[in-house]
């Protein structure tokens, strides 16, 4: 096993990330921006490398000096975390030329994974259904318009490289199929290098399903459910569960074993995640369909759902992977058991259209012991610290498991409710409302709007 | 005629012995297999439980363990250099198998060579002729351009033995110079770091291809204990030059796993990534199809008594697909005979000593003794010899030979000159050349059929081999020859001196008996291994899967451009 592990990452993951590393028995060592030194959660490496000023470009995201670090403090492995390099191939690339093992898949699979059509065309060859639409990038407007034509409209084009809703454009008719073509090709160029496009069938609303798997250096892979993420607030989750009120045991177990079955057959190793759109009920075709929608390479924010419903230590089979242990369980040892729901804590204004607000925590505790069921709190802050403006708004992630769903979603609530954290606005409130909606409590809920939100009274 | 014209031989055992003699010969035979089967077992024993045990308790896999679970399942090993070291003593202990393991092995339908340190045996070290073993391994993948897997786990020399071991032309730096070569050659070498490797051992893993080391293992060109404040700092050897160290530091190791378990299931992945068979390819249409008659029937059809002959067609037989053989040059020199068969539906080239009496060309309607090389029949054979290279036909040597024909006649008809021919063939083939000493392998008959001074891929004795210049009567004889008349009876009166020249020969003949103990040529690596008869048929079948595996590596020419035709056209009767 790795003596030392370099972990390129902040904040909450950075945290998980060195816990599973002090479970191993590896020892931690962090790299952090200007902006960082001195944060608590630098404070639970065995040693920290700072690595240039706060802003994510000059620090997070420079490869070669992570690097650097990596190679200065003998560390003999790389854990990425989410985000910042996490899914960048080069650096993976990097790490694997310096002799430094990057913690997660081979970076050909995660360039590969990276790109829309290529992904999309790998997993319908492994034998997952792909949203009906072009095989790889379209040769040219005519390309596009004949195949809009095959699927149906509403149909999208897509920039092949692109992500995070940008280089989309949505066509109702074999007109704006033929204006937009060009332009999204130009403005594909312009923004992600590569002028491929490729098109699809627009599905409006459906459910976010994503099947978390394990993969190791020897074939053997498994499946540990799947997670709900419906709750979005502009493609951002706010609000998952394990298991998915949405699908029935036998769908579960189909589904899973076929992810996990795809992910060997495309060559995958270590955690990953397939994410699926169970397209809504009332889609004119295809209605009720699971489609492959894209992979994570990396370990998921909302992973620790899946870790509460099957006692897996997700973060520890990552490194255990990549230091080239084979899994010793396989998918029958595996018991699902209970029901898991996190609650992502962002220090963000609901009421104010969710405006990122940083400061300092003047009072951050929860009563781990509030509910029925069990709560595990994630974070990386203490009392009293003071949240940087460089980053991403997250603050912790409250899980509650119960045995049932009911359950789980007391414990959360009564988690919620035990909060004290003054000093900054967050999202608690709204996942209150959430989790007491009718919608959600029903499982009745899908992407196209917030549960619960806003609160009536604030419709008014 | 460009086909090749298999035809029939052989005929059912009970046609050629009587059930009787069958058994007795059986009967024999077992004596001298069961030692075989014995002292095998004793080798790969190893040091024995209480070693295996100490393996064990480090959490690593013994050498066999390892072995079982890097080959393709119901697949069996083909050892060679097993009895190197046999009976010799090293102080009070002795080096079973000289301390590694040497196979042909199938991983991923693919033959390789494993050469696999064993680590029940003074910790894998290196003992005297352990490096010349390992060449030897090394030497045949060469031959074959077979891939090479190195399972390491090599505390170093036997250091009370070194200077046996350390500076010849085959001491241990020997063997990476093989490496090189190999490397050079473009064969696929994977080694598994298993272990505690120091000094060579360290050295040895480091050309290859790819590097595996499990947690446990170190590469190390002096260990913790030659360290200087080592103590002091409590450094280990796994701190000098473990995984940490040389799978991402000093990049002289590739990947790390956490067992031995892991390691070999990433060797056999990297096997699958070399290049596959060719056989199909070189069957040339054909499938692989069993002799007509089992390979078991040669322990009956041998006999172990050398003077007694046998029937050569009736044992190429028991080798051949089908029983088919095409015989080139039937007619000439008949106390040999050579031809084409298919092993596997693979072409090998067959190349056999007949036995009892054969026609004596230069005497209309006489007879002969076989078992000897005449003109013809050395004439026939390396003009075969020739065309299998020239064609691309691996040749399979099975010897059962006395030596040269001798006498006025022989050096006036000028066998030193056709033999010398025969050598000089011999020694400049490129085509695999792999020999087996069925039975009598003497005197320049062993050089002349491609004896191990002439460097086959592989060298085979059975039980009943019996390597020498000449047989002990024949040696006693010659070291008396003073005291004897024309027909070599003891050409004296007094009873006292003919006792004591009886006494004399007999012990010359004796000792030399003992010098052609299969086993002694195998301790002393004179010959590659020692097999039962009945597995002859398996071991040719080695050899032609092999010869025929590496793709565009050697000449291989289709049947229809074969030379050979042009020599059965040539020695067809007209009209």
């Amino acid at each position: 096993m790795f003596h030392r592990l370099l972990i390129a990452n902040r904040g909450e993951v950075a945290t998980r990330v060195a816990r599973a590393c002090r479970s191993l028995g590896i020892s931690p060592i962090g790299v952090a921006s200007e902006a960082d030194i001195g944060a608590a959660w630098t404070l639970e490496m065995d040693e920290v490398v700072c690595i240039g000023p706060g802003a994510p470009s000059d620090s997070y995201l420079q490869g070669k000096r992570i690097l650097q670090a990596a190679k200065q403090t003998r560390s003999t492995a790389i854990h990425p975390g989410w985000g910042f390099l996490a899914e960048n191939a080069g650096f993976a690339a990097l790490c694997r030329s310096h002799g430094v093992t990057f913690v997660g898949p081979a970076p050909e699979l995660m360039a590969r994974m990276g790109l829309k059509s290529p992904a999309k065309a790998a997993m319908r060859a492994a034998g997952l259904p792909v949203i009906p639409g072009s095989d790889g990038p379209l040769a040219d407007a005519e390309d596009a318009a004949r195949v809009a034509e095959q699927v149906g409209f509403p149909v999208i084009l897509k920039a092949d490289a692109g992500g995070g809703g940008r280089g989309m454009r949505l066509c109702h008719n074999i007109s704006d199929v033929r204006d937009a073509f060009s332009l999204c090709a130009s403005e594909a160029l312009s923004n992600f290098g590569s002028a491929s496009v490729y098109l699809e069938k627009y599905l409006t609303g459906g459910r976010h399903i994503e099947v978390q798997v394990l993969v190791d250096n020897y074939g053997n892979a498994v499946h540990l459910g799947e997670r709900e993420c419906s709750v979005q607030r502009r493609h951002q989750k706010l609000t998952e569960e394990s298991p998915s009120p949405a699908l029935t045991p036998k769908e579960r177990e189909q589904l899973g074993a076929l992810a996990a079955a795809a992910s060997v057959r495309v060559g995958y190793t270590g955690a990953g995640t397939i994410e699926f759109l169970r397209a809504s009920p009332n889609e004119s075709v295809g209605a009720g369909e699971l489609y492959f929608m894209e992979m994570n390479t990396r370990l998921q924010v909302e992973h620790p759902v899946s870790e509460m419903v099957t006692g897996i230590d997700l973060a520890a089979w990552q490194i255990r992977i990549a230091a080239g242990e084979p899994l010793d369980f396989r998918q029958s040892d595996i018991r699902f058991r209970g029901h898991a729901v996190e609650a992502r804590i962002n220090a963000e204004d609901p009421t104010q259209n969710f405006r990122p607000a940083p400061g300092t925590l003047s009072k951050f505790s929860f009563d781990l012991n509030a509910g029925p069921g069990k709560l595990r709190l994630d974070t990386h802050l203490k009392q009293g610290e003071t949240v940087p403006p460089h980053y991403d708004s997250l603050l912790g992630k409250l899980i509650a498991w119960g045995e049932t769903r009911d359950e789980a979603i007391e414990t959360l609530l009564a988690g919620l409710a035990s909060a004290r954290v003054e000093g900054l606005p967050t999202t608690i409130s709204l996942h209150q409302s959430v989790l007491q909606s009718a919608a959600f409590q029903s499982g009745e809920y899908d992407t196209s709007s917030i549960p619960g939100w806003p609160p009536v009274a604030a419709k008014r | 005629m460009a086909h090749v014209p298999l035809t029939p031989i052989g005929m059912d055992l009970g046609h050629v012995v009587d059930a009787t003699s069958a058994q007795k010969r059986r009967t024999v035979l077992e004596q001298r297999e069961s030692v075989l089967r014995e002292r095998r077992a004793i080798v790969e024993a190893g040091w024995g439980e209480k070693y295996v045990d100490r393996v064990h308790a480090k959490g690593k896999l013994t050498t066999r363990e390892r072995l079982d679970l890097l080959v393709d399942k119901d697949t069996r090993l083909f050892e060679v250099g097993t009895f190197v070291n046999w009976g010799r003593k090293f102080g009070k202990v002795e080096s079973p198998g000289a301390g590694v393991v040497t196979v042909f092995a199938q991983i991923e339908g693919r033959w390789t060579i494993v050469i696999a340190n064993d680590n029940t045996v003074a910790s894998g070290s290196w003992w005297p002729r352990s490096p010349e073993k390992i060449e030897r391994a090394q030497e045949i993948a060469l031959k074959l351009k077979l891939p090479v897997v190195y399972l390491v786990d090599c505390s170093g020399l036997y250091l009370p033995e070194q200077g046996l071991s350390f500076p010849g032309r085959t001491g241990a730096g020997h063997i990476f110079k093989k490496n090189s070569q190999l490397s050079d050659a473009g064969v696929p070498q994977i080694a598994g770091v298993f272990g505690d490797c120091i000094a060579g051992g360290g050295y040895m893993p480091i050309i290859s291809d790819r590097v595996y080391m499990t947690e446990i293992a170190y590469m190390v060109i002096a260990g913790a204990a030659l360290i200087k404040g080592a103590k002091s700092l409590s450094l280990s050897s796994l701190d000098i030059g473990g995984p940490e160290v040389h799978v991402h530091q000093s990049g002289c190791a590739d990947v790390r796993v956490p067992d031995d378990r892991a390691a070999i299931a990433c060797i056999r992945t990297e096997i699958a990534g070399t290049g596959s068979s060719s056989k199909v390819f070189y069957r040339f249409g054909a499938g692989p199809l069993e002799p007509g008659f089992p390979a078991e029937d040669l322990e009956a059809l041998v006999p172990t008594d050398h003077r007694m002959s046998y029937s050569a067609e009736e044992v190429l037989a028991r080798l051949t697909d089908g029983s088919l053989f095409w015989e080139i040059l039937p007619e000439r020199g008949k106390e040999m005979m050579v031809g084409v068969g298919r092993v596997n539906g693979l072409y090998m080239g067959f190349i056999i000593n007949r036995q009892g009496i054969v026609d004596d060309p230069e005497h209309h309607s006489a007879k002969k003794p076989a078992g000897i090389l005449y003109k013809e029949g050395i004439a026939k054979t390396a003009a075969f010899s020739r065309a299998c290279d020239a064609d691309g036909i691996p040749i399979v040597w099975l010897q059962d030979v006395s030596g040269f024909d001798i006498g006025v006649e022989a050096e006036q008809l000028g066998l030193l000159g056709y033999g010398s021919s025969l050598i000089y063939t011999n020694s400049t083939n490129s085509v695999p050349m792999f020999t087996v000493l069925l039975r009598k392998a003497s005197g320049a008959g062993y050089y002349a059929m491609a004896g191990h001074p002439y460097e086959p891929v592989v060298q085979l004795s059975t039980s009943i081999t019996r390597q020498a210049v000449m047989e002990g009567r024949t040696l006693a004889i010659a070291a008396f020859n003073t005291k004897l008349d024309d027909d070599f009876n003891i050409a004296s009166t007094d009873p006292e001196e003919i006792a004591k020249i009886e006494a004399g020969m007999a012990s010359t003949e004796a000792r030399i008996e003992e010098d052609m103990d299969p086993f002694r040529a195998a301790a002393q690596m004179d010959t590659d291994e020692i097999v039962p008869l009945a597995d002859l048929r398996a071991w040719t079948e080695v050899f032609a899967e092999t010869s025929y595996q590496a793709l565009g590596t050697r000449r291989v020419k289709n049947p229809r451009i074969w030379s050979l035709h042009d020599i059965a056209a040539l020695s067809e009767p007209r009209g």
